[in-house]
């Protein structure tokens, strides 16, 4: 190679990274001035000490994971521990209701007329685009005592007179549910739309019973969608704010309200600090196992949110 | 790598279809002169290890429908896309007309190409898709528009000329991609496969019409296929490239009669090939037997490692045994049936050759027949491996 | 015979979802038109709350701080997203794996993260330099933060869409690299803009807790006047208010239909 081609050649690399730099650097910068040092602020701040006014101060210390753990100036308490394993309880409850509700939902969406599915789909979607606050404020008004749901649940004996629905640990399941119902329909209807059927035929052939051929033929190529879904419904339910806060009225916390409380409260950074940590690697661990088990039952790229 | 000079190449073209007419010379009422291609020792190769073309030089003449041909990676569509200025070459020079173009940006080179996938830019109508060339050159709106109108009569799309491009056939998009680019007046015109995505019964109406454009224009095509019926058919000179250098250049009939090697012997089209063991004078010994060359291609070349080839339609079956001079006797073992013509596969000894045979209604041998194998001095040829 | 039955089974399934869905935002709008001051029972039909709605100062600058922020921080994210997300494709064949990373974060961090991470950052950062105190720009700051991922997806997904060679045709038709810009790029990905444009615009007058931790004393947003209101104890004009943004949603799906319908 001459020496000229050889300048040309880092001439047009020199060009390529220049315009690699000027389209992607504002945007990254952005991200990482705004998001990624604020997060690692944050981290920062874990690890720091309880000051007047809840504000974190020097010096570094592991206090804010103590009491995290429940251990306070009093002895060791259960209370937060009680709020980890409820916002773990829920989010499980929630996301299993999810799917046994969001499954069928989406598969009836695909037996209907090609033209009326885009309706169908965005007859789901259309509420998730309301303000969550409002949405929220709807259950409260439809759950408060006095109203005829609560009614019929006193009738039947399923809560204590005059105490309705709302607030309550059920409640917040129902607020969770409602939440994210849409953004387990979408990735299963198009797990079902993909659907191949000469596969659910083939599996009617070899198998006979409907139970296995679904099982077989059919679950396994919707796996991609549900587990889709389930990143897409676990992960923010897990650090839910709203819908525990005006559902759950104080006695239904979640680890999300345990946090900001830390903050808007201004009661004390570094213990809110040490829940955000805990719940980003609640984030990533989830986020890597989707990943994992994706790859592993042959999901690949799809799965890769 | 045969480089034959300009004066020979043009003694060769006594068998050209069109014979006398000079591309250019009947370029109804154009005054343009085309433009010539000298490409030399452009290289380019792609990361660390993949050598997309090796040492090219190469002329293409004015006026000319010259053909890039070669199997999938043997560099021809980087050539063009060098041409075109979208790719840049490592090392080389490339001149178009009078012009050095090597390092001159594809907007700022008078080079217009028809893509592939015809790339019609999908938020335009065919209107302005046509007149896009003309706009970024400048061209004022009054000439632009009359020069739309001209063209796309030109390719007998008038009609169409307010449509979206999703609303377009094949066939239409094609045509459209074509006068896109000759809108331009280009002093070259690049066309990269602009045939392969159209089916068979469109794609050789659009061959004809492809090359009456450029005969009436007189303008130099340069023409990338993979396809050597296609290129054939189509051109004035073919050349055949493999592993990104030129295995040889020249008129179609001299690129599929006299192949220079045993790789475009091949790639032209079927070939019985057979190592030459023994040469004497115009007599070779191969695995047939004796054959005897004609003595014009008694070349000078007579290395160990040459090759005989004998094309399967310059043999003639006969039924039964006959005796003389190059005559084999083999058996049928294979029969296909064409319809105009007819394939054998034929046992000589322990090889096998493919003979094709002309259908004239008279009786096809069948599988089994005991058959002898005529071929003439003349149409065989000795070939490099 | 077993088919239909399971087909009538799904069919009243889907019916009963549907009211499970717009039951709650049914309630809210029914409410707004209550004479009664009372979220258990209506005893007639009125339209008092709207009334006191418009004449409410703090709930009209809530509403003009909302639209200042969605319309704002749509169009900053639109610019860099746009940038960023034809970066990622023209330079697709590179390892951008840590920009995929970094484009994803926002998505996949939860809000509350989110929010708590800026506010004290932003704290922070106004304690050391006085620079970015609460209010309207360290919202739109955020919300420029999360909405840039999603812009850059939609025009990157509009990009690799494309056929290549277009980018290629608009270089041998003579276009320079301004002219490939404005003649060529912009109008073709002009559609994945505006969705880009419109689902930033959504997202941002949908957030509640990343604008609830950025904001300042003087920058409530219409959810945060919400929240506010709710924790103080209801009152009937929050169903008003909300009614009207339920209904602007319900516009904007209309639109959405209405433009799907027009492109099949």
């Amino acid at each position: 190679m001459t020496d000229t081609a050889v300048l040309g050649r880092s001439q047009g690399m020199v060009r390529e990274a220049r315009h690699l730099l000027f389209t992607v650097s504002p945007g990254a910068a952005w991200i990482i001035v705004f998001l990624v040092l604020p997060s690692a602020y944050l981290m920062g701040v874990a690890f720091m000490t309880n000051g007047p006014y809840g504000l974190p101060q020097m010096p570094l210390s592991l206090d804010s994971f103590k009491q995290l753990a429940g251990f306070g100036f009093l002895g060791w308490s259960p209370g937060n521990l009680y709020t980890l394993l409820r916002s773990l309880w829920q989010t499980l409850v929630a996301t299993g209701l999810v799917v046994i509700v969001a499954y069928p939902i989406a598969y009836y969406i695909t037996t209907c007329r090609a033209k009326w599915r885009p309706i169908m789909l965005l007859l789901v979607v259309v509420p998730s685009w309301t303000n969550q606050v409002i949405r929220t404020f709807g259950w409260m008004n439809l759950l408060a005592p006095g109203t005829p749901l609560s009614s019929v649940a006193e009738t039947l004996g399923l809560i204590a007179p005059n105490m309705g629905l709302y607030p309550s640990n059920f409640a917040v399941t129902l607020g969770l549910v409602y939440n994210f119902l849409p953004f387990m329909v979408l990735p299963l209807y198009a797990a079902f739309e993909k659907l191949d059927t000469a596969q659910v035929e083939a599996a009617q052939d070899l198998y006979a019973t409907p139970v296995k051929a679904f099982w077989h033929a059919v679950f396994p190529q919707t796996l991609p969608g549900l587990l889709a879904g389930i990143v897409l419904v676990a992960i923010p339910a897990f650090g839910m704010y709203v819908i525990p806060e005006l559902l759950g009225g104080g006695k239904a916390l979640m680890l999300g309200n345990l946090v900001a409380n830390q903050f808007s409260g201004g009661s004390n950074w570094p213990l809110g600090a040490a829940g955000a940590i805990l719940m980003l690697l609640a984030t990533f661990a989830g986020l890597y196992a989707m990943r994992r088990i994706g790859k592993r039952l042959g999901g690949g790229e799809e799965v890769v949110i | 790598m045969t480089e034959t000079s300009t004066a020979e190449r043009h003694s060769q073209r006594r068998d050209e279809p069109h014979e006398g007419a000079r591309p250019g010379d009947d370029a109804a009422g154009s005054e343009r002169t085309a433009s010539a291609i000298h490409m030399q020792g452009l290289h380019k190769r792609f990361g660390a290890s993949t050598v997309a073309l090796d040492g090219v030089d190469l002329t293409i003449e004015a006026g000319e429908f010259f053909t890039l041909l070669g199997p999938s990676g043997c560099g021809k569509t980087t050539l063009l896309r060098i041409l075109a200025g979208l790719e840049e070459a490592d090392q080389g020079r490339l001149t178009i007309g009078e012009r050095d173009v090597t390092e001159v940006a594809p907007h700022h080179r008078s080079v217009n190409t028809v893509f592939q996938s015809y790339a019609l830019f999908p938020h335009l109508s065919v209107r302005d898709n046509l007149a896009f060339g003309l706009k970024m050159r400048g061209v004022d709106r009054a000439e632009r528009e009359a020069r739309v109108q001209r063209i796309a009569e030109f390719i007998q799309l008038g009609d169409l000329i307010d449509r979206r491009i999703d609303q377009l056939s094949g066939g239409q998009r094609q045509r459209i991609a074509l006068a896109r680019a000759l809108v331009c007046e280009p002093d070259v015109l690049l066309l990269d496969e602009p045939l392969s995505a159209l089916d068979a019964g469109l794609r050789s109406q659009l061959q004809v019409e492809l090359l009456r454009v450029q005969k009436r224009l007189g303008m130099t095509f340069v023409f990338v296929t993979h396809d050597q019926d296609e290129a054939m058919v189509m051109s004035d000179r073919i050349a055949v490239l493999n592993g990104g250098t030129i295995q040889q250049v020249g008129p179609p009939r001299e690129v599929y009669e006299r192949p220079v090697n045993a790789f475009v012997a091949r790639f032209m089209g079927h070939a019985n090939l057979y190592p030459i063991s023994a040469r004497q004078g115009l007599r070779v010994t191969t695995e047939l037997g004796e054959l005897e060359l004609e003595p014009d291609l008694a070349t000078t070349e007579q290395g160990s490692g040459e090759l005989l080839l004998i094309r399967p339609e310059t043999l003639d079956v006969r039924l039964g045994r006959h005796e003389g001079v190059n005559h084999l006797i083999g058996r049928i073992t294979e029969r296909l049936y064409r319809g105009s013509h007819a394939e054998f596969r034929l046992t000589v000894g322990d090889t096998t050759l493919q003979a094709t045979i002309n259908n004239r209604g008279r009786r096809l041998p069948e599988v089994g027949d005991e058959v002898t194998l005529v071929v003439a001095p003349e149409d065989l040829v000795t070939v490099a491996n | 015979m077993r088919k239909r039955t399971l087909k009538r089974g799904l069919t009243a399934f889907w019916w009963l979802t549907l009211v499970f869905l717009y039951l709650p935002l049914a309630v809210v709008v029914l409410f707004s038109f209550n004479a009664a001051n009372s979220a258990a029972s209506m005893t007639g039909l009125s339209l008092r709350w709207y009334h006191q709605l418009f004449a409410n100062d703090q709930i009209m600058s809530a509403f003009g701080n909302t639209l200042v922020l969605a319309l704002t921080s749509s169009l900053i994210a639109l610019v860099i997203g746009c940038l960023i997300g034809y970066g990622m494709y023209r330079h697709r064949h590179r390892k951008l794996g840590w920009l995929i990373v970094l484009i994803y974060l926002p998505i996949v961090l939860p809000d509350i993260v989110f929010g708590i991470s800026e506010m004290a950052f932003f704290v922070k950062i106004h304690e050391l330099t006085g620079l970015l105190g609460p209010g309207l720009g360290t919202m739109i700051i955020a919300h420029v933060t999360f909405q840039i991922p999603f812009v850059a997806l939609i025009v990157y997904s509009r990009f690799v869409g494309l056929d290549p060679s277009l980018f290629e045709a608009a270089k041998d038709l003579y276009a320079s690299p301004l002219k490939r810009v404005v003649h060529f790029m912009l109008p073709t990905i002009k559609p994945a803009l505006i969705s880009a444009f419109f689902l930033s615009f959504t997202l941002s007058v949908d957030d509640f807790v990343i604008s609830f931790f950025t904001s300042g004393p003087e920058s409530a947003t219409l959810p945060i006047y919400i929240w506010g209101a709710i924790k103080k104890g209801v009152s009937p004009e929050i169903n008003a208010i909300a009614t009207l943004m339920i209904a602007a949603v319900a516009l904007a799906a209309l639109a959405s239909l209405v433009v799907n319908r027009r492109k099949a």
